[in-house]
């Protein structure tokens, strides 16, 4: 038996996509077959999944709770464990952004705040800045806070921009690539090495992730 | 007044029958120590830091839990045992005869972000042998450790080996040409086996990523590949006598375990091993439970020069179930 963790909410379309995409995935493991259940096992195939949050799915792999998983880039930046990171999915790829109302980001040397829900991943970028940010922690809603003066900018997930062009909030600056990773526990790989490694064959043939 | 029972992050008390079955472990990998030949040492709990400051990588420095002594001392508690182990031989080692079997048991404390299953305070039991042969030394204590694993009653049992410093010329050949940490970030993205970030390092590297071996091992370079044949016949070996435990040689667990200076100092690992290195899971838990090597580099740097090999076991992840710990694992809804 082995556990596979998926992730609720925007990875889990991409995700299913992708496995589907490389004959991975029967009708048993679509948005519908497996419903709100927190775990399913799928007949015949010797397949558990599990249902979970992006940010538990890390340390449920880690403990190898499930043995492998998909979760986004960006969480892994927050909630990084010992854990094995062979591929990233093409499909519902976005950015992790810098965005206020603009014009540009802080001019060098001044000090602003900096609301976001990924802090790790801000100290890195604001130490790479010609500017200081006291970085304040959000939990949802980051764009709200430098439209209402919470924070002169924030660090958030940007899939198309049409939030922020809806709210009058411009992207100051792009940090990083955001994919959903496929992450593997260190004592699994050994373990079912034969079956992962078949299984990311058929994603990379299928062209979906590398 | 009521008196809070909590803890600090990071430490558990282990009440009634989880102290009785850890004790049992305990005592249980103890007597197969003693029946092996190996003598007791007990070590402080505190020590001078300066001693280890040459030794430390910055991950290392940072772990250390330091305070100024009522002297003016600049005091450390015992992060790790074999360099302590180490310092205190080194300048006794031409009046004692090798081989030399030691063990240990006992707490280390180490600062760690707070995650769960990530304790600041360990129970660790260790051996160490010194020894002129190496090749016998390092069959003979992976055997004691393979020994003491299955003794530990945790199963199922799961052990990759490796070498220090075999990917370090085709790490640093493709990493340069990244920028100047570009062989950090690679070896970091070998350990995580990203085969994209491989793939188009080198096809050495993706190999590695790939197999855990490579395709011509002589492309790791004339002594490496030696190594690596030595390191493959011993897992042979001891793949048929522990037919219950399963053995892997895998290069790729152990890419950020380097021997070139330059590269050893920026992936920020425990920086003493330099030859056969290794890594156990056993039971339930998720989390390597223990691991070893050689560290030859370890004596060398404190002045001596002495053989020697050895491993220690985390019993608080040895000894199933987990402890109820003070860790709490900080989720963002």
């Amino acid at each position: 038996m082995i556990r596979l963790a998926l992730p609720k909410g925007r990875n889990l379309g991409p995700v299913l996509a992708a496995l589907a995409a490389a004959g991975l995935a029967g009708e048993e493991m679509s948005e519908a077959g497996l419903g709100r259940r927190l775990r399913t096992t799928l007949p015949g195939t010797g397949i558990e999944v599990l249902s979970l949050k992006d940010w538990d799915l890390p340390l449920y792999v880690e403990h190898g709770v499930a043995d492998c998983g998909f979760v986004g880039s960006d969480v892994l930046g927050e909630v990084d464990g010992d854990l094995l990171v062979p591929l990233r999915l093409h499909a519902g790829r976005c950015r992790l952004s810098l965005i206020g109302k603009g014009p540009g980001p802080p001019t060098p040397g001044s000090q602003v705040r900096l609301a976001t829900k990924y802090p790790a991943t801000a100290r890195r970028v604001v130490a790479l800045r010609p500017w200081g940010a006291e970085i304040v922690r959000l939990s949802g809603s980051v764009e709200l806070a430098p439209l209402l003066d919470l924070a002169e900018i924030a660090l958030d997930i940007v899939q198309t921009g049409r939030t922020l062009a809806e709210n009058h909030l411009v992207e100051l600056d792009e940090v990083e690539e955001v994919a959903a990773c496929l992450v593997v526990n260190r004592a699994s790989f050994q373990r079912h090495r034969e079956l992962l490694n078949r299984w990311i064959g058929r994603l990379e043939a299928a062209g979906v992730a590398s | 007044m009521k008196v809070s029972a909590g803890l600090p992050v990071g430490v558990a008390a282990l009440l009634f029958e989880s102290a009785r079955a850890r004790r049992a472990v305990e005592t249980r990998l103890v007597d197969r120590l003693e029946a092996e030949g190996y003598g007791e040492v007990i070590l402080p709990v505190l020590d001078y830091a300066e001693p280890y400051d040459s030794l430390l990588t910055a991950t290392g420095r940072g772990e250390l839990y330091r305070f100024v002594d009522r002297g003016g001392d600049l005091l450390a508690l015992r992060s790790d045992f074999t360099p302590m182990l180490a310092r205190l031989l080194a300048p006794r080692l031409a009046s004692l005869d090798l081989p030399l079997r030691l063990f240990y048991r006992g707490d280390v404390v180490r600062y760690q972000e707070e995650r769960a299953g990530h304790l600041r305070e360990l129970f660790q039991l260790g051996a160490e042998l010194l020894s002129d042969d190496a090749a016998a030394a390092d069959r003979e204590v992976l055997r004691l450790f393979l020994r003491l694993l299955l003794a530990s009653g945790a199963a199922p049992v799961e052990v990759v080996l490796g070498l220090a410093g075999a990917l370090d010329e085709p790490l640093l050949r493709a990493g340069r040409a990244m920028g100047p940490d570009g062989p950090a970030r690679l070896a970091a993205a070998v350990a995580r086996r990203e085969r994209g970030v491989a793939r188009q390092a080198s096809e050495i590297l993706f190999e590695v990523v790939d197999h855990g071996l490579p395709g011509n091992p002589a492309a790791l370079g004339e002594e490496a590949a030696a190594r690596l044949a030595d390191l493959l016949a011993l897992r042979d070996d001891l793949a048929a006598e522990f037919p219950q435990v399963r053995l892997t040689v895998d290069l790729a667990e152990f890419a950020r375990q380097a021997r070139d200076p330059e590269l050893l100092q920026a992936v920020g690992e425990r920086a003493y091993y330099d030859g056969i290195v290794f890594q156990a899971h056993a039971g339930p838990s998720g989390l390597a439970v223990g691991g070893g090597g050689r560290y030859d580099r370890l004596f060398r740097g404190l002045g001596a020069a002495a053989p020697a090999v050895g491993f220690s076991l985390g019993l608080d992840r040895l000894c199933a179930p987990a402890p109820v710990t003070a860790s709490v694992m900080e989720v963002a809804p």
